[in-house]
């Protein structure tokens, strides 16, 4: 049976909510973010202010270079987080099948739905105005028989956009796209694929498998289904953590290897302190550093699953042996727990003692 | 195409198809086996992408050709048909398939869609014996995970020295190691040669192994291993990833040694398992002098205890296992002795046959927690 599936992503969502609540900012190029002059980066950027080519995740520094009108909001998650729980509510009236992805976009299975609805392009339709109306935001919507079609349909036309890709309109729409449109394929692998004469998501089909594979690993039977506009992934409401943690950007480079250490302790804490609250043991924890210079590491570290946090915050900072934290000065710290187990799984769970695993 | 081959010759080799071809579906291709006709035998190929089979088998070929057919419809339709003669033959958009008063025709997969596999240079690197291959896989298969998200467990590591070759399969819990010696004087082996084998891999080549009993020709390729077996080639991906240091978890100082009669310790764990909690499947071993209780208790259920008499001298001691575990390792010696190493309750455990000869077999286990 065909599927009806929705993703809906928020128009600019926090900007959004901003110019929504403060009328003097709207038609204005808004950032929400971090205080330039302490390296602050931007959270999210308004229309007004992507016309200056200012991107979410681009250091506040050079965001004001690119629009020196720029207004800098500082975040309030709080606001947003109403709002963002005010537009899943609506999505939650059609239909218990929505998968969120973030506080401003999910993946809605409307095949069935509360609202007798018969075109997944009707519910988008009321969704959206809906929004509007209640909320006071627009959205992006895009209406697809999968979920990976619907999230290259939302994307296409924004803001306020709505994209359909009816069944026969799937081939169609496949032989336009190029084979970084796919979630998945970053600038890496694209060029990678692009190295080999695969440029189109529909070259991937008559690419040979072995060349797919030395390409991008595993990944490539994956992309062979997706070429073909395959993809059963179903609408998984209220997907489960896979990973807590948290970062931060220092106001100005740790160079201190102490204050680093105590810095990453305190994260690993944070995480622990997660772990505690959903009752989870982890068996992995991940350090990121980011130096000076911008370049980013991860390393993690595997063991028997836990919570303990001498064990846990003591194997993150032991982590910091293996980057250059010591020479280098440090920019950005995270850290993260991945790996989870309930308690019940772990105590039958003994493990043989591999180091490094 | 056309030609007309045995019944039980095509299913012969079709069977050893059915555990290649995928089962997931995900690429219509590979529920495919490809035929090709050709002087006086037809060949077939299939694969998963991570495992492929080539074999072949006598056929009066009137019309050479190619073609895919799905496998596992194929051998059920070859698999019911009497004890005759069976005409295959290519013609527009399908293939006919007969034989004495049945007749049929099916669809086929242009050849042209079906992968291409690395071929094997031709120049075997190594002579493997068959039985002690077999010993191998059947001791150490069912220890591999299958589902790890750190995937170089879903295999199993093959290492090859020229006086010894080994494998080693773990899921993180308990760990099997056989080793058994081989002449390789006369081969052209570097020191060492290791690579992980998927568990699929390890399956097919246990089937392929059943019959016969020549010689398996061994050899790496850049990114695949190939086993001749008696003809037919088994061609696998290697597992990329560092295989954990499996020596290290190899206990050296346990000095508790106790020996078991095979069969009775095996019915006492698997009685007295009847009543563990079943989640964990726990089962503890009391060793005092002269005996030793295996015993277990579920909150849900009840208790359960057998009394094993046995030598023993030292002091008391129990540790926890699951039981599980231990019955696989019990079912896959054939000694009537086995036995057990210990330290202390929290340190990994070493179960080994008693009397083996021809291989070296070590299987550690991880205690539970009580």
């Amino acid at each position: 049976m065909v599927r009806r599936i929705l993703h809906i992503d928020m128009d600019a969502f926090y900007a959004s909510v901003e110019q929504r609540d403060d009328p003097s900012l709207g038609g204005r190029p808004l950032a929400v973010g971090g205080d330039p002059n302490r390296r602050g980066v931007v959270a999210a950027a308004s229309y007004e202010a992507r016309a200056f080519g200012v991107r979410s995740a681009m250091s506040m520094a050079k965001a004001v270079r690119l629009c020196p009108t720029l207004v800098i909001v500082p975040p309030d998650f709080a606001r947003y987080k109403s709002a963002s729980q005010a537009v899943f509510s609506i999505f939650r009236e059609v239909t218990p099948l929505v998968e969120p992805l973030s506080f401003d976009e999910a993946y809605l299975d409307v095949t069935e739905n509360a609202w007798g609805e018969v075109l997944g392009t009707a519910v988008a339709k009321r969704l959206k105005a809906r929004i509007r109306a209640d909320i006071g935001l627009t959205a992006s919507a895009g209406v697809a028989p999968n979920k990976f079609l619907a999230k290259i349909a939302s994307g296409w036309k924004k803001p306020d956009g709505l994209t359909v890709i009816s069944p026969e309109r799937v081939e169609p729409f496949l032989q336009q796209l190029p084979v970084d449109a796919l979630w998945g394929v970053g600038p890496v692998t694209a060029r990678k694929l692009r190295a080999r004469g695969i440029a189109r998501l529909v070259d991937v089909r008559s690419a040979d498998l072995q060349l797919l594979r030395d390409a991008v690993g595993s990944l490539a039977d994956w992309l062979r289904q997706l070429a073909s506009g395959v993809d059963d992934r179903p609408v998984v409401p209220n997907r489960e953590a896979k990973s807590s943690g948290s970062e931060n950007t220092y106001p100005e480079d740790l160079t201190d290897l102490e204050t680093i250490r105590s810095e990453v302790a305190e994260m690993a804490r944070h995480a622990i302190a997660w772990l505690v609250r959903r009752q989870l043991l982890a068996r992995t924890v991940t350090l990121k550093v980011r130096y000076g210079d911008f370049t980013t590491i991860t390393r993690s570290h595997t063991a028997p699953p836990t919570r303990d946090e001498a064990d846990l915050t003591a194997r993150a900072v032991r982590l910091l042996d293996k980057t250059e934290a010591r020479a280098r000065s440090v920019r950005l710290i995270g850290v993260s727990v991945h790996n989870f187990c309930g308690e019940g799984d772990a105590d039958a769970a003994e493990r043989l003692p591999f180091q490094g695993v | 195409m056309e030609l007309v081959v045995r019944k039980n010759d095509l299913l012969r080799e079709l069977q050893l198809f059915q555990g290649i071809v995928e089962r997931k579906n995900t690429i219509p291709i590979l529920a495919n086996v490809l035929m090709e006709a050709k002087g006086d035998q037809v060949s077939f190929l299939a694969t998963d992408l991570e495992v492929g089979l080539r074999s072949k088998c006598a056929a009066m070929v009137s019309k050479n050709g190619a073609l895919t057919l799905p496998a596992k419809k194929f051998y059920e339709i070859i698999k019911s048909l009497p004890e005759t003669d069976v005409r295959i033959a290519e013609e527009k958009g399908g293939v006919k398939v007969a034989a004495d008063r049945f007749d049929s025709r099916m669809q086929t997969l242009p050849r042209e869609d079906f992968p291409t596999l690395p071929e094997s240079g031709g120049s075997p690197s190594a002579a493997l014996p068959r039985a002690a291959l077999k010993e191998m896989v059947a001791k150490t298969h069912f220890a591999i995970t299958g589902e790890d998200t750190r995937y170089f467990l879903n295999g199993a590591l093959f290492v090859l020295r020229p006086d010894t070759m080994s494998l080693v399969a773990t899921d993180g819990h308990r760990l099997a190691l056989v080793t058994v010696p081989r002449d390789g004087k006369a081969t052209k082996d570097a020191d060492e040669v290791r690579a992980i084998l998927p568990k699929k891999t390890l399956g097919e080549l246990a089937r392929l192994l059943q019959d016969g009993d020549e010689d398996i020709r061994y050899e790496r390729g850049e990114n695949h291993l190939f086993f001749d077996v008696g003809g037919r080639l088994l061609i696998s991906r290697m597992i990329d990833g560092q295989f954990p240091a499996y020596e290290r978890v190899i206990p050296k100082g346990n000095d508790k040694h106790v020996e078991f009669e095979r069969d009775r310790l095996t019915n006492a764990v698997r009685r007295v398992a009847l009543l563990s909690n079943e989640r964990s499947r726990a089962v503890k071993i009391l060793i005092d002098r002269g005996k030793v209780d295996v015993t277990s208790s579920s909150p849900d259920l009840g208790e359960a205890t057998e009394t094993l008499t046995v030598e023993y001298a030292g002091g008391p001691m129990q540790i926890c296992f699951n039981a599980q575990y231990v019955l696989d390792f019990l079912s896959a010696v054939s000694t009537d002795v086995v036995s057990l190493d210990l330290k202390d309750e929290v340190s990994q455990a070493v179960m080994k046959p008693v009397g083996a000869e021809a291989y070296e077999y070590t299987y550690v286990i991880m205690p539970m927690r009580v």
